[in-house]
């Protein structure tokens, strides 16, 4: 009887203390991609702060974008071999993936060292809950007005503090098939209406006009916010975005009314509305769609496809006024744990995985230029400066899904479903995204 | 005396061991369980301070949100579907699977083998599976003739039961293999008398089979019960809740809220509603049928 409680005693002790040794604080040695939520998301250390693992070295997390998994990687992997009293673990996740892990991570104060995200309401959710190195002593320090862009540095200010590490400046211009334009007699509209001419001659030829995806309602909301641009004009666009006009009003009840036209008429793929962003490539490739509302990152993408890049051209899109185009900035953030050795290996990793060698080996995986002064055009992607250069000529707005909360452009990403589906009026579709404009100001 | 002390030793002993199942059990279910309870109290975004609403964020999703409606209207549907079809599929597939013909292990494998595929995955099938232009079934349509097309999955009229059969085609397996384990413990004598006695295959098996199986059916509906309510991998894999909220789910609502808008309170009190929705329909199934 004795054994038995000894047994007990003794099996209850190895489980409970195999628990504690392998419960929820472990990390990982390797990265995964992971599939669009958080529960999928990869295996991290569950403290961001750098930890001495043993031998010494300081143990930093990054979480970026499986788009980039391919460079990142070895880069890493380098880094980790050139530098071993540091120790880079990064784990990768797709574009939603990362919004919903970070915000996982930030509830359960389990935020990886650094993690990508981009400006505007996503990147400031950290900021305003004090998740975020402030980086604006280091870059006065570190003279990063020399470095970096204005615009970049602008765009990674948010409520009041430097955010992140500035790592790219996109705008958004319309990508569309040369070929397939030149085949239909069809050149670069220089107005709407030419537009939209543009787009019934597609139709007419069994060419969907333009690829666009709303399983998460972004893709679509690219096309969107240009109607608006349209009809609203640049300064009651801007002040929608600010949510300082309402959204009630005749210029986006237009907007919403030719986006529906536009999905009546059969201007974008069917069953578009659930479709994956990720995919919306894949049509442009195939030759099925002809254009498709992009950013610079897609020149590398279309290179990474094996697919001749020189087949695809950009034009701003035709909304009127200066032809303004959405841009938004990427960076990468730090944990506000981080001491100053811990911030200084990030630093450190972040100036290695930037530097011109990778750059030009992994061209494909960065967004290029740089946001950098004085950065070069990235060879072979001839589409980067044009928009780059017309974001610059042109002017830009903030792209929507970051000037707006998450739950308010949910709010206009249903009214899209809707629209495309007969289900509202552009009308009512208006007044509901007022609505959640309202019901957010009032929480 | 030695009998007294024997007593005592047993039972310190089996104590000791629940010990660590039951740190696991508290410090993984009862435990959030409760946490999640008082969160639901308070209007929180999860990092910042927690403000004390009461039952304000309840009477806010029954007063003042229609997606909550819509969500605990899908559910009830996917409820009434799982039961309906799910059930009826497993046991089908469970009783030709029971019989006696050449193949027969390789077809219980084949009718399992999508159980053991993550729901994500399924998800990704299934949305090439429904592609209007590409996808399998509208070009089977095409193949037979049949001039029908469908966007499936983008239409809010069908999409909820297009979700529903892609996650029947994953979860038919598991009820089936308990179904499957059920038939054996009907006894074959009692078959057999009954087929003397002149039993049709219906008789027999509404008579016969069913009551044998009762626990079975306990253990199945319940759990199809339990799946059906937290339904969320395969809902959002294809269509996030979407077109429009026409696939939305009390699990996906919740998440939203939660991860998404930083709405900790409303979406812990979603998940609340759901566990009491989960208890109202199970306890008294399991009572009523538990009594005999």
């Amino acid at each position: 009887m004795r054994t038995r409680k000894i047994t007990a005693l003794l099996l209850s002790a190895t489980i409970l203390s195999t628990l504690g040794l392998t419960g929820c604080g472990s990390g990982s040695t390797g990265s995964q991609t992971t599939g669009g939520t958080a529960s999928e998301g990869a295996k991290t250390d569950t403290q961001a702060q750098a930890q001495t693992a043993s031998g010494g070295a300081t143990e930093l997390t990054f979480w970026n974008l499986s788009t980039r998994q391919n460079a990142i990687e070895p880069i890493v992997a380098e880094f980790n071999q050139a530098n071993p009293d540091i120790h880079v673990t990064v784990s990768f996740f797709n574009t939603d993936g990362i919004k919903d892990a970070c915000k996982v991570a930030a509830s359960s104060n389990t935020l990886p060292s650094m993690w990508f995200n981009w400006g505007g309401s996503l990147g400031g959710f950290y900021v305003e809950n004090g998740l975020t190195y402030d980086l604006t002593e280091y870059a006065q320090a570190n003279a990063w007005e020399n470095i970096y862009s204005a615009a970049a540095l602008e765009l990674c200010t948010l409520h009041g503090q430097l955010s992140g590490y500035p790592t790219s400046f996109n705008a958004l211009d319309m990508y569309y098939r040369k070929d397939i334009f030149e085949k239909y007699g069809i050149a670069v509209p220089a107005t709407f209406e030419e537009f939209e001419a543009a787009c019934a001659t597609l139709k007419e030829n069994g060419i969907t006009p333009i690829s666009t995806a709303g399983l998460k309602g972004w893709h679509v909301m690219r096309f969107v916010e240009l109607l608006i641009e349209h009809y609203a004009g640049a300064e009651l666009h801007d002040e929608l975005n600010n949510m300082t006009a309402s959204w009630d009003n005749e210029a986006v009840v237009k907007a919403l009314a030719k986006y529906q036209e536009f999905c009546d008429k059969g201007y974008f793929p069917p069953g578009f509305i659930t479709a994956d962003p990720d995919d919306t490539r894949m049509a442009m490739v195939m030759g099925t769609t002809a254009m498709d509302v992009q950013g610079p990152w897609y020149d590398g993408q279309i290179i990474q496809d094996g697919v001749d890049v020189n087949l695809f051209g950009t034009f701003p899109f035709p909304s009127g006024g200066s032809n303004r185009i959405s841009a938004f900035a990427e960076m990468v953030q730090f944990n506000k744990n981080l001491s100053e050795a811990e911030l200084a290996a990030a630093m450190k990793f972040m100036d290695f995985y930037y530097n011109d060698e990778h750059v030009e080996t992994y061209s494909e995986y960065f967004n290029l230029p740089l946001p950098k002064n004085g950065a070069e055009a990235p060879a072979g992607q001839p589409n980067v400066m044009d928009i780059l250069n017309t974001a610059n000529t042109n002017g830009t707005f903030t792209i929507t899904d970051q000037a707006f909360p998450t739950e308010v452009a949910d709010a206009l990403f249903d009214a899209q479903d809707a629209l495309a589906n007969n289900q509202t009026t552009p009308e009512e579709a208006a007044k509901s995204i007022q609505t959640a404009i309202e019901a957010y100001k009032n929480k | 005396m030695n009998k007294e002390n024997k007593k005592e030793k047993v039972d310190l002993g089996a104590w000791l061991f629940l010990v660590p199942a039951g740190v696991i059990y508290l410090s993984v279910i009862i435990v959030p369980v409760f946490y999640s309870l008082y969160i639901s109290l308070f209007s929180w975004n999860g990092i910042g301070d927690m403000k004390f609403v009461g039952l304000g964020n309840y009477g806010n999703l029954f007063a003042n949100d229609p997606v909550f409606f819509i969500a605990l209207k899908n559910n009830l549907i996917w409820i009434f579907l799982t039961l309906l079809v799910t059930m009826t599929v497993a046991l089908g597939l469970a009783l030709i699977l029971n019989m006696q013909f050449r193949g027969r292990t390789f077809f219980r494998g084949f009718f399992y083998f999508p159980c053991v595929i993550a729901p994500i995955a399924v998800a990704i099938i299934w949305r090439w599976i429904y592609n209007p232009t590409v996808g399998f079934v509208n070009e089977f349509f095409k193949i037979l003739g049949i001039n029908y097309v469908q966007s499936w999955i983008s239409d809010p009229k069908v999409s909820l039961y297009a979700v529903f059969a892609a996650s029947l085609w994953q979860a038919v397996g598991q009820p089936m293999i308990l179904f499957l384990a059920g038939l054996q413990s009907v006894s074959v004598d009692i078959l057999e008398a009954a087929v003397i006695d002149g039993a049709g295959p219906v008789k027999k098996f509404f008579y016969i089979t069913v009551p044998s199986m009762k626990e079975t059916f306990v253990i199945v509906i319940a759990t199809l019960v339990v799946a059906a309510m937290k339904v969320f991998d395969v809902v959002q894999g294809l269509t996030a809740g979407g077109p429009n909220n026409a696939t939305q789910m009390m699990s996906t609502y919740m998440y939203s809220q939660t991860f998404q808008y930083n709405n900790v309170g409303r979406g812990t009190a979603i998940a609340c509603v759901m566990v009491v929705m989960m208890m109202v329909v199970i306890v008294p199934y399991v009572s009523f049928t538990a009594k005999d």
